[in-house]
């Protein structure tokens, strides 16, 4: 039985949460990983705040369970998206990309966990301190935007920063990866890539299989050079801007390259031109299962390897 | 005076040798990005003992913007 702070405060089954990818992490997903023990997240990511108000009514139809929304903070509807939150009753909140602190306030006086996703020690005192529950320390064998410190170097470090819970992401795809991050630290973990090849995900089948056949140097990391940098699986798109960054190219002519390419990935399982933003942990990943499988697979193995009395 | 916040910032984020003034760019001139400034921010709080609530990071664009903020709390730099 995995009953720790994690699960205490998201108020799962099991202390495990699944990434706020944007066009993944949608109220069919959030629901599925939610029904199978785990915290199901919507990711609000720069959708228009009145369609995240429906994506939170329609989880709500799907399940009973807890889920979270994941608001990323450089984008201009978060405001709005915060209020939502509250108003329509969501108890867990992950944020990315910055800093949640003005609306903290707000989210205590409706009883919102706030989890910020952080990928240094300092930001994660710095949101510790700002009143945050629980942090989502990242490593960057992540998918989609990273930091640049390893889970393994970042998850120890973290842990011994703040005494909130640390929840680890970046490079968890199986029990092993689970039992690894906890005697790294750890009280949870958050999963990305594998719950983008879940059955439940709404993902094409051709991104959905590029993720499967994955090996593991099988990623890359664009941006660098913009401040920005997301690791996606390589492919055409990857290489031209690959190329392009090497040339010194400026922000507008690289943003070209990557406008709207995640929903071309996503949504039209264009796999040549699109971004398929997945971790390095893809090539770990053999089979599209549904969540109930996943979660209860990897916490299955996760118990094993730790022996019921660490955890 | 301000020679130790420029020599924190220096320090942080390795950038000595680059001429800093008040009107610095944290992000354009210097080079920061958002972890940068968390690192940078907690090195001022530990060197003149203050606790600076991160949602004033999103003000602090330039050196300029944070000696302001430590005059209008009342920290001498």
């Amino acid at each position: 039985m995995m009953k720790n702070r994690v699960t205490e405060l998201l108020k799962t089954e099991y202390p495990l949460i699944q990434g706020g990818m944007a066009w993944v992490a949608e109220h069919n997903l959030a629901a599925a990983v939610s029904n199978a023990g785990g915290l199901g997240i919507i990711g609000a990511a720069s959708a228009p705040a009145e369609i995240v108000r429906e994506e939170i009514r329609k989880c709500r139809e799907l399940t009973d369970k807890p889920f979270g929304v994941n608001i990323m903070l450089l984008n201009p509807n978060a405001d709005e998206v915060a209020k939502i939150v509250v108003e329509e009753g969501v108890k867990v909140v992950t944020t990315g990309a910055g800093n949640p602190g003005k609306y903290m306030e707000a989210w205590k006086a409706a009883g919102v966990a706030v989890i910020p996703v952080v990928a240094s020690t300092a930001m994660a005192i710095m949101m510790e301190r700002a009143g945050a529950d629980a942090v989502v320390a990242e490593g960057m064998e992540s998918g989609g935007h990273i930091g640049v410190t390893t889970s393994f170097a970042l998850i120890p470090q973290v842990a011994d920063a703040v005494k909130i819970p640390v929840i680890a992401a970046g490079g968890i795809a199986d029990g092993r990866g689970m039992a690894a991050a906890f005697l790294l630290g750890a009280e949870g973990i958050q999963m990305g890539t594998r719950f983008v090849a879940a059955k439940e995900s709404i993902v094409h089948a051709a991104f959905k299989e590029r993720i499967i056949k994955a090996k593991d140097i099988d990623s890359v990391v664009t941006g660098t050079s913009t401040g920005h940098p997301v690791r996606c699986l390589k492919n055409r798109m990857t290489k031209e801007y690959l190329r392009l960054e090497q040339e010194g190219a400026d922000f507008m002519e690289l943003e070209k390259l990557t406008l709207g390419s995640l929903k071309k990935a996503v949504i039209d399982g264009d796999v040549v031109n699109g971004t398929l933003m997945a971790g390095q942990i893809a090539g770990l990943i053999k089979s599209e299962e549904s969540c109930a499988d996943i979660v209860k697979g990897i916490v299955n193995d996760a118990e094993k390897l730790l022996g019921t009395s660490q955890i | 005076m301000l020679e130790k916040l420029i020599a924190i910032i220096e320090e942080q984020l390795n950038v000595e040798g680059t001429e800093i003034t008040l009107e610095s760019n944290f992000k354009e001139d210097l080079k920061a990005d958002s972890l940068d400034l968390f690192e940078l921010v907690m090195a001022i709080e530990e060197e003149f003992g203050v606790e600076i609530p991160s949602e004033k990071l999103e003000n602090f664009t330039t050196v300029g913007s944070v000696v302001e903020y430590m005059k209008a709390n009342g920290i001498e730099i």
